[in-house]
């Protein structure tokens, strides 16, 4: 039953998304290899906002939904080892709306999921870190820290 | 003495005889003493002979006037048996007439207003109907976009060829149009540079994150009406 719920409820945040999603943005199921959809794993690519840092990056997150979705919220991760305080160094990515138990509400949709990840690249929770490395430089050296992320973020330029 | 004793008898007779309406007609006899025991002796007997068979004047007479009453009698059952016989064929006919008729009428008015409940519900229904249709063509008229961009108008084309509505966003936002499901995005390129008064060479389209070829169709990519594509920069 909750299996069948995730995969409807995916189902229709795919349509959903195909008709409306915030410019830049990507999120579509992976494709297996027999070419149909597994709407349990979605690769995305985030936007970095602009007049950010973060601009002119296009950051590929991908989201793993279990089958107690939306009971439970999916796991969002960027690629190992990405620069930002609030990634674990698994590229897990730490944020209180995909929390269980804290912000996550089944009714918070995939392109919710993807702006409010969009807003934490520029807006750190330096509150909550989840990797030495991008805390540290965020909290003793800012202009290093702008530093690293403009390096990220040509890094990950846009595929087209 | 006796015939005082006699008279005084007779008198207590008389008495309870006096209670009867009948003894009246005796009290002419009661002169004649012969005749009062005749007459107490002939009630008795002409009750027996009424019963059989009476002779004799006196016993006629009395029998006269007990026949005439008889008669009276007989004469009332006959006019009951008359009046039994008379209601049945006058008030019972425009009864059951006036009963029919009402029946009938009734019966016709019930008709009536099933008739006309359903006619009423039968209007309703179409009411609804027409609000159903009436809504539902709000709601088309409220999904279609104002501004649509139908590349292609031709109607013999149209009814041979299925067509799909494709919406192009950019950071301004976005923009519809419709074209044949087999027909090449290029068309679409250059409509929507058209538009936004851009060179197409300048710009590129993704669908999904992929960028589209503009001699692919929206067959190709599986696209459904309102998917979204958007269009990037070049100049970026």
């Amino acid at each position: 039953m909750s299996g069948g719920i995730a995969r409807g409820r995916l189902a229709e945040e795919r349509k959903a998304w195909r008709k409306n999603h915030p410019h830049g943005f990507v999120a579509k199921p992976e494709t297996m290899a027999d070419g149909s959809a597994n709407l349990m794993i979605w690769h995305c690519t985030i936007p970095g906002k602009q007049g950010t840092d973060w601009e002119g990056g296009y950051y590929p997150l991908t989201l793993h939904f279990s089958e107690d979705y939306p009971s439970k919220p999916p796991k969002c991760k960027f690629p190992q080892g990405f620069f930002h305080p609030n990634v674990y160094p698994s590229g897990t990515v730490c944020l209180s709306i995909l929390n269980e138990d804290s912000g996550w509400r089944p009714a918070i949709t995939v392109k919710q999921i993807l702006v409010g990840i969009q807003d934490l690249l520029d807006q750190p929770n330096p509150a909550d870190p989840a990797q030495t490395d991008g805390y540290h430089i965020f909290i003793q050296d800012k202009p290093e820290y702008k530093r690293r992320v403009r390096v990220q973020a040509k890094q990950y330029p846009a595929l087209l | 003495m006796a015939a005082g004793a006699e008279a005084e008898a007779d008198e207590e007779e008389l008495e309870p005889l006096f209670d009867y309406s009948r003894v009246q007609p005796t009290m002419a006899f009661s002169f004649d003493d012969t005749d009062i025991e005749k007459s107490d002796i002939f009630v008795h007997c002409n009750k027996r002979r009424k019963v059989a068979d009476g002779d004799g004047d006196a016993n006629a007479d009395e029998k006269g006037d007990k026949g005439e009453q008889k008669a009276a009698k007989a004469a009332a059952v006959v006019d009951l048996g008359e009046e039994d016989w008379l209601p049945p064929p006058p008030p019972p006919k425009p009864k059951s007439t006036v009963t029919d008729e009402s029946e009938q009428s009734s019966v016709l008015k019930e008709l009536r207003l099933q008739k006309q409940a359903m006619a009423k519900f039968a209007e309703s229904a179409d009411d609804f109907l027409e609000k159903l249709a009436q809504t539902a063509r709000q709601k088309v008229e409220a999904r279609i976009p104002t501004e649509h961009i139908d590349l292609d108008k031709s109607p013999e084309r149209h009814e041979a060829r299925e067509k799909v509505v494709v919406t192009v966003q950019d950071k301004a936002g976005h923009h519809q149009f419709r074209l044949y499901k087999d027909e090449k995005f290029g068309k679409l390129f250059r409509a929507y540079a058209k538009k936004v008064n851009l060179s197409v060479a300048d710009l590129t389209f993704a669908f999904d994150g992929d960028k589209v070829d503009a001699e692919s169709t929206p067959e190709d990519l599986g696209l459904e009406d309102e998917d979204m594509v958007e269009v990037l920069h070049k100049t970026r």
